[in-house]
């Protein structure tokens, strides 16, 4: 497995645990004032997040020193290019998606269609390293 | 039109090369050795820039490395 590809591996994992924290632990936007909820909660999952990369990564780089220096070749430069454009378009549909429903099916306010698109993002980075692990396993 | 595909020889000339590894030909190609493995087994077609390099290191044309359309499947 290379380098790259155990980077992805991470970085799915530690973006679906926390976003699964996140998720379950969600303060209600349906509160009269969610906002400080919300970003409280914001906030501790990307920290969280950003503590497990972190620390993931640097283990990887103290295991496989020389595996992390070499630049990407143009094989890894290309499923990185593929998996951007098919997250792009995860982005867009979900976004546009939890827009149109948190304004015009649940009739929630700002703060839950900011959740909507937040979800949105994390929802593409999921696809954009589920894409790249596929790419990597299974070749183009 | 009938389906090509592109196939190569790699394998068999590392072998012919002093049993070469996949990441000496890696370094001295400038891939990893991920995406050497990835070409010899068919999961990736590399840039004509890289094709050249892997036949220079071979010191063969670039046609001896790989091979191109329905009846590169007999070779």
């Amino acid at each position: 497995m290379s380098f790259r590809e155990k980077t992805a591996w991470v970085t799915l994992c530690a973006i679906v645990a926390v976003s699964l924290l996140y998720v379950f632990h969600m303060p209600t936007p349906f509160v009269p004032n969610p906002t400080l909820h919300v970003v409280h909660a914001m906030g501790a999952s990307v920290l969280a997040y950003l503590v497990i990369e972190a620390v993931a990564w640097l283990v990887l780089r103290w295991r496989y020193p020389r595996d992390a220096r070499e630049p990407k070749d143009e094989r890894e430069k290309l499923i990185d290019l593929k998996a951007i454009r098919i997250a792009y378009y995860v982005l867009a549909t979900a976004s546009l998606l939890g827009i149109f429903i948190t304004l015009h099916v649940a009739n929630a306010g700002d703060v839950a269609m900011g959740m909507a698109v937040f979800l949105a993002f994390l929802l593409s980075q999921v696809v954009k390293h589920a894409v790249r692990i596929v790419y990597y396993r299974r070749g183009f | 039109m009938a389906p090509t595909v592109v196939t190569n020889s790699i394998r068999r000339l590392r072998f012919e090369h002093d049993e070469m590894t996949q990441q000496d030909l890696a370094e001295r190609v400038g891939v990893t050795r991920q995406t050497v493995n990835a070409i010899e087994t068919g999961k990736y077609s590399p840039s004509l820039e890289v094709a050249f390099r892997m036949a220079e290191v071979f010191g063969v044309r670039v046609d001896e490395v790989f091979h191109y359309g329905p009846a590169a499947k007999k070779r």
